[in-house]
């Protein structure tokens, strides 16, 4: 199956001398600062709150360990397929990998069968709270709970902050927070910072609020936020795969905060008490394109080398011989997406505009890009790099990205079902191949 | 053919009866789901399970209301052609164009949640339709039945 017509953006196509994608790796002959082994199976297990769940293990239970690093240090991952009948891979959600590590099925490897294993390397380069998980049969296995969350802290770490990380999972429908229903509770003694790493793994938005004390957002996707101001009364909105840090001052009386994640689940931060009320969504969500102080971009994104449109629609047509309703990109329907086709150094402008009645959390592998505008109004908060941008009905994007890490790079709504459903595009680097195949006697099946 | 275009118009009418019942069994679940604590938000909505077991309601209003109305509805067409009863063919694209505006109501309704109180009303119009049309053939049909026992007297 291919991957769609080439898009050139305003540029001719030519090709240079061809690379593999399998040639795009770290510094092979450096030795990994942190390496760990996870070994993958399907089965019936017990979560940490206790209910079973037939899914996926990582070491066995689910989400899988988290995964620490240093800014800088070179991370060494052993994966291995225990019993997984359909292959895994594991794509590092947010890290800007090289491309052999991207872990996508049939776009940088192959799924890794039962018996076999993969080894990826790749340097922490950019401090922040990303997560893990399989692009093989995506749609499935993640929903599964094949996944965990990868931290990466700057070596000099803020004294006296409590990091917690809140990865949130909704398994059979149940939501759970680092596998756990209902209240996790934290120590933090009175007067001191907390920072809550909140991950949503799951396939539409989700909103956290805070009650109990004011807060800062102080990164989204792995990138911290430039000066964000203390809020109070407002809610975050997490997209589908995307993460946000939230930043609490704990009070000085000793009284609990309350780190609400969708409803049923929370962070309760306390030391004497973790009796913090339950407070309602509110009303307001707090705006990125206007929190934070401005700052450099590093890049001038108003002389782009390449202009593209994802241009998000539905429509009635035919999906692999199937009739039904399907997603669209430019106007058509998968497999006749574009391939938006890019020069290392190229800076990179897209226009992301959605029409099609429903939410979807775009998200580019192997590079952030920064917000400009949204539906005409310019960005005037701190720069907001993503790489998973909550792109609802009616709304339009303007990003960009420097095109700064060679490879071949999905481009694609992390709703995984809708993804499944055809929502896909690649981004290539001129004269970059693959010897893997979608479908194939491999069997890979990125969503 | 007249039984054919008489059945249709009744399986839009009893399927009709079937979306309002399954849609509100589904809102009946919901609501019992959330006083027991379950919340609702698009992460949940998009997991795809069945976190209450009425969802199965709103799984019902979905397939019925865009595969299996709209089947009987162009059947419904399809036969009138050939029963040659004055009307039915009028009444049968009436029906058609009622699920067309039905689905698209349905569809659009949440952007624009006004569209989904026309939803509301549309059905009834629908309904209407389906049952004017099994109507006129059962009259066409009796009239029928009239001439020949006229003409045998
Ligand atoms: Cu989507």
């Amino acid at each position: 199956m291919g991957m769609g017509y080439a898009e050139h953006g305003g540029h001719g196509g030519q090709v240079a001398g061809g690379r593999s994608v399998t040639s795009l790796v770290a510094d092979p002959r450096r030795p990994a600062d942190v390496s760990v082994t996870l070994a993958a199976g399907k089965e019936r297990f017990r979560l940490p709150s206790g209910r079973a769940f037939d899914g996926f293990t990582l070491n066995g239970g689910s989400p899988g360990p988290v995964i620490r690093a240093t800014l800088g240090q070179l991370v060494e991952v052993r994966l291995v397929n225990g019993s997984v009948p359909d292959g895994i891979t594991l794509h590092w959600h947010g890290v800007d990998v090289p491309n052999a590590a991207d872990g996508v099925a049939g776009v940088t490897q192959d799924a890794v069968r039962i018996g076999e294993e993969h080894v990826y390397r790749f340097i922490a380069d950019q401090a922040g709270t990303f997560w893990y998980h399989s692009h093989q049969m995506s749609h499935e296995q993640v929903r599964g709970g094949l996944l965990g969350a990868l931290v990466v802290t700057p070596p000099e770490q803020p004294a006296e902050t409590v990091d917690v990380v809140a990865l949130v999972h909704l398994y059979d429908g149940v939501r759970t927070v680092n596998g756990n229903e209902g209240d996790v509770r934290v120590t933090v003694p009175p007067g001191k910072r907390a920072r809550v790493r909140i991950v949503n793994t799951d396939n539409g938005p989700m909103s956290a609020w805070v009650g109990g004390a004011s807060y800062r957002l102080v990164a989204v996707d792995g990138t911290d936020l430039n000066r964000p101001d203390p809020v109070r009364d407002t809610g975050v909105l997490v997209t589908a795969g995307g993460r946000a840090d939230v930043e609490v001052t704990m009070p000085e009386d000793g009284s609990p905060v309350r780190v609400h994640l969708g409803g049923t689940t929370a962070v309760v931060l306390g030391s004497k008490s973790y009796d913090a009320p339950v407070v309602r969504p509110p009303a307001t969500t707090l705006d990125l394109l206007s929190y934070g102080m401005r700052a450099s971009l590093g890049f001038d994104p108003n002389r782009p080398d390449r202009r593209f449109d994802y241009d998000i629609g539905r429509r009635p047509g035919f999906l692999r011989g199937r009739p039904g309703l399907w997603w669209t990109v430019n106007g058509s329907i998968f497999p006749d997406v574009p391939m938006f086709v890019v020069n290392e150094g190229d800076v990179v402008r897209m226009r992301i505009s959605n029409h099609s009645g429903d939410v979807h959390p775009m998200h580019l592998h192997g590079h952030h890009a920064v917000v400009l505008s949204r539906n005409g109004i310019p960005a005037a908060g701190s720069p907001w790099w993503v790489d998973s941008l909550n792109v609802a009905d009616g709304e339009s994007y303007e990003i960009a990205f420097v095109a700064d890490n060679p490879g071949i790079w999905m481009d694609h709504c992390h709703n995984l079902p809708h993804a499944a459903e055809g929502l896909v595009a690649h981004l290539m680097y001129e004269g970059v191949t693959t010897p893997f195949m979608i479908g194939g006697t491999e069997g890979n099946e990125p969503e | 053919m007249v039984a054919v275009y008489r059945i249709s118009a009744i399986a839009v009418m009893v399927e009709v009866a079937i979306q309002s019942m399954s849609v509100v069994f589904g809102i009946a679940g919901q609501g019992k789901w959330i006083q027991e604590g379950g919340v609702l938000d698009k992460a949940v909505i998009e997991a795809r399970e069945f976190v209450f077991p009425e969802v199965i309601g709103y799984l019902i209003h979905g397939l019925n209301g865009t595969i299996l109305i709209p089947l009987t509805a162009l059947i419904l067409l399809v036969s009138s052609f050939f029963t040659k009863v004055p009307g039915a063919v009028k009444w049968a694209s009436l029906v058609l164009l009622a699920v067309a505006v039905q689905i698209t109501l349905g569809m659009s309704a949440s952007g624009l949640p006004v569209l989904g109180a026309l939803h509301g009303l549309n059905a009834l119009l629908l309904l209407g339709a389906a049952f004017y049309a099994a109507r006129l053939v059962r009259r066409s049909r009796t009239a029928d039945q009239g001439d020949r026992l006229a003409s045998r007297a």
